[in-house]
């Protein structure tokens, strides 16, 4: 039987049928389906968790009991877990253990463009990277048999084309792994005290070498011998533009891209004319290859930046572009994404633009704020990253500088949390605003500790952020309603001149999440004839305002404001920021 | 008979309802016996940007996610500027159009700080540049059908009724039924569907 699934939802089904039980993830683009779908199978125990670093912690906890696990992450979450992932390399596991890293090319969704096959050179670990939704499957069923068989984690990289691509992909059953479920007592394997981890390491080498030897002889790592005048070594979604570019070329398809299989890639090196590697972002096995004593055509004639196409290899291949190029008479607007109508982070981000503050930003979608016309977030370097930078501009500026951290609320738990103690254990006085809409928006609105959803929509238990903030020693916490355009203004003026740490916790449910119905309102409208074209709430950056160009005699505006009935919420923050009262309720 | 390859474009703005569109279209051509590949980016580009769904049908060989530029056979536009963005990038002299001419608005338009292209003249770039080009009033006619959301059910049953991929009714039927389990829902969106084969039919025989 053959379905269409994305590359997402063919990772997770092959971890069903490679016998997985337990999987974690925090949601990031472009890996957050996978442990989604996973929570669709009744046979597995599915989390989302607070981040990823902890979400690898559980998931090989799992595994050093015996339980097949996997965990889930985009690239820039491997950074976060990658302290467990480097001595997990050392203490191995019982249980297969799967870590999917999902790539960004071309940035669709996040704030680098790191190559995580890096991490598997310098974490000493197999990688195996599928090329399309059927390979998803089966590589992610591979991946549990070789942890198992070379007792380490396996990684699995996959970039945004693969996760979010479809393509028809075989089905089969389910499978346990033959691994039994038992406390391993073993301190010598799972305690890293130095004396135990010394040994650990000639291992771990010794293990790379005899996956070295595996990958000779692995099928996934395969020669397609075509016309011998043009040979392409590559993988993942790579290989498919390579494939559509040239579909008589000689191909070396590697299935695993680390360890590299020296023998095999000479052997083809050996057997064609002219050597290409297509690879998208690092030249990871160029660079590979020229230690091989190789000299592959490369990065000096595809991108290093960006994602590949078609087209591109094509290029690259043959120097020859092959696209007609029209231009259109008139400019065309790009479009980028904005915050939704009624969105409850719109007021708080005019509020902070009006009082003029520097605002370190943090990861969600009110990083959006940053954009024109709303201009008003200065700072996104990673998730979690804006308190402590606040802090370390109030000590570069001293006490009196005008700068605010904002971060939501998924954020706050995944690593705002621990920034947060520092500022009151060094005394700082920085004020935080932890901009609460009771769910993980940005990626499609899944629970977090806070959100008493759990990843079935089941109620959870939840970590109270008025009393987690307490906790850490803060005394000054205020919960504010963000549509409250005065109020937030107050309480922002007050605690930015406290000279203590303060948190505004800005609550209110997520316009795309069932609690917004109790918030929704109905639509404002503009009076027209009030309205004197002065654009102050266009300035708000709402997709229901619109600007209608008209010059009429005796008027000095240019034009007026419009609302959108279909796509207004009734927020009212549009109402709250017009100089001339010409935004009304309806029944006014 | 089917050509060995058909390259499809399903393009819009974030929130119109592109995957489900090409869902649709997909599971078609799968009923159809056709291999089928999509490429679709998600994440940010749902809050209002520009979405695009490359939707690839082949007999024999498997094909890769991604429409080479220059290789689309076919667009359906969601919305004007963003057909006429995808066809200057993607289109040929071959490539057939159809589209929903109401314009929505980037945010930069909204603000008044650039200007969204004279809607006259984005109709008739795109009829220049295109093999055929036809224009649905979806969003009218979803609205009609009772809701104006549905519009991109509109423009799949435009589309099957243009009979460019060559599917039958039945197989989009079909596909419709098995993705809706809620008896309401799918009347809506059959109802919608059956509007844009009207529509469809209407502006090309105009």
């Amino acid at each position: 039987m053959r379905k269409l699934l994305s590359g997402n939802e063919a990772v997770a089904r092959g971890a069903w049928e490679a016998g997985v039980e337990v999987a974690t993830a925090y949601p990031g683009t472009p890996s957050t389906e996978i442990v989604q779908a996973l929570a669709g199978y009744p046979e597995v125990n599915a989390q989302w968790s607070v981040n990823e670093k902890v979400a690898l912690e559980v998931a090989s906890g799992a595994g050093y009991a015996g339980a097949r696990s996997l965990c889930a992450m985009k690239h820039v979450g491997l950074n976060v877990a990658s302290d467990p992932l480097f001595t997990l390399s050392y203490t191995g596991i019982q249980g297969g253990l799967v870590v999917v890293t999902a790539d960004d090319p071309n940035l669709y969704s996040s704030q680098n463009e790191q190559d995580n096959r890096h991490y598997a050179r310098a974490a000493k670990l197999p990688m195996l990277e599928p090329s399309d939704s059927d390979e998803a499957r089966r590589f992610s069923k591979t991946a549990f048999a070789l942890s198992e068989k070379y007792d380490c984690p396996v990684l699995l990289r996959l970039t945004t084309r693969i996760s979010h691509g479809e393509s028809l992909t075989e089905l089969e059953e389910r499978k346990m792994g033959p691994v039994l479920k038992k406390f391993d007592r073993n301190p010598s394997k799972y305690v890293m005290l130095p004396g135990y981890a010394r040994p650990r390491h000639p291992l771990v080498e010794e293990r790379m070498n005899r996956l070295k030897e595996f990958a000779e002889t692995f099928p996934e790592n395969r020669i397609e011998m075509g016309d011998k005048k043009i040979g392409i070594v590559s993988s993942g979604v790579a290989y498919q533009y390579g494939r559509e570019a040239f579909p008589d070329a000689s191909f070396l398809k590697l299935g695993m891209v680390w360890p590299l299989p020296e023998k095999l890639v000479k052997k083809f090196a050996g057997q064609v004319e002219k050597l290409f590697v297509v690879e998208e972002l690092d030249p990871f096995l160029e660079d590979n290859l020229r230690m091989m004593g190789l000299d592959p055509v490369g990065k000096e004639v595809f991108p290093l930046c960006g994602e590949l196409s078609p087209e591109l290899v094509k290029q690259g291949v043959s120097g020859k572009g092959s696209v007609r190029e029209i231009n259109f008479d008139q400019a065309i607007p790009q479009r980028p994404p904005i915050l939704c109508p009624g969105c409850p982070h719109r007021g708080v981000f005019h509020i902070l633009k009006k009082l003029k503050v520097f605002t370190c930003g943090d990861i969600g979608c009110y990083t959006l704020a940053a954009q024109p016309p709303l201009n008003a977030l200065h700072t996104c370097l990673c998730m979690g990253a804006g308190i402590g930078q606040s802090f370390g501009m109030e000590k570069a500026l001293g006490k009196d500088a005008r700068v605010v951290a904002v971060i939501g609320d998924s954020t706050f738990y995944h690593s705002g949390i621990t920034a947060l103690a520092d500022i009151v254990y060094n005394r700082g006085k920085g004020t935080v605003l932890i901009l609460d809409n009771l769910t993980t928006a940005m990626t499609g609105r899944q629970g977090h500790p806070g959100s008493g959803l759990d990843i079935y929509g089941q109620p959870s238990p939840v970590v109270e952020l008025e009393k987690l903030v307490l906790g850490l020693g803060v005394k000054r916490v205020t919960v504010v309603n963000p549509y409250d355009l005065p109020l937030l203004e107050k309480v922002i003026q007050e605690e930015m001149e406290a000279d203590e740490p303060s948190v505004i916790i800005a609550r209110s449910a997520c316009v795309l999440i069932p609690q917004f119905k109790g918030v929704r309102k109905k639509p404002v409208r503009v009076d027209r004839e009030k309205c004197d074209g002065c654009k102050i709430c266009l300035q708000l950056m709402c997709p229901a305002l619109t600007w209608e160009a008209k010059t009429e005699p005796g008027k000095k505006r240019k034009g007026y404001a419009r609302i959108d009935p279909l796509q207004c919420t009734g927020c009212e923050i549009c109402l709250q920021v017009c100089n001339e009262a010409a935004i009304c309720r309806e029944d006014q | 008979m089917t050509p060995d390859l058909i390259n499809l474009i399903v393009c819009g703005v974030g929130g119109q309802g592109n995957i489900l569109a090409s869902q649709i279209v997909a599971g078609a051509g799968i009923k159809k016996g056709l291999r089928v590949a999509i490429g679709e980016t998600y994440g940010a580009s749902q809050r209002g940007g520009s979405v695009m769904s490359h939707i690839r049908f082949s007999t024999a060989f498997p094909v890769g996610p991604l429409i080479p530029k220059g290789e689309a056979d076919l667009i359906v536009g969601f919305e004007p500027l963003e057909t006429l963005r995808v066809l200057l990038e993607y289109g040929n002299d071959t490539t057939k159009v159809v589209f929903n001419p109401r314009p929505n608005y980037p945010i930069s338009v909204l603000s008044g700080d650039s200007k969204y292209p004279d809607l006259e003249l984005i109709f008739t770039q795109i009829k220049n540049l295109a093999a055929v080009s036809v224009v649905v009033e979806a969003t009218e006619l979803a609205k009609q059908a009772g809701n104006h959301l549905a519009q991109n059910l509109v423009m799949v049953g435009a589309l099957a009724a243009s009979n460019w991929l060559d599917f039958s009714l039945e197989l989009f039927h079909q596909a419709i039924s098995e993705l809706f389990s809620d008896p309401e829902k799918r009347d809506l969106n059959l109802r919608a569907f059956n509007a844009g084969i009207k529509g469809f039919q209407q502006a090309a025989n105009k």
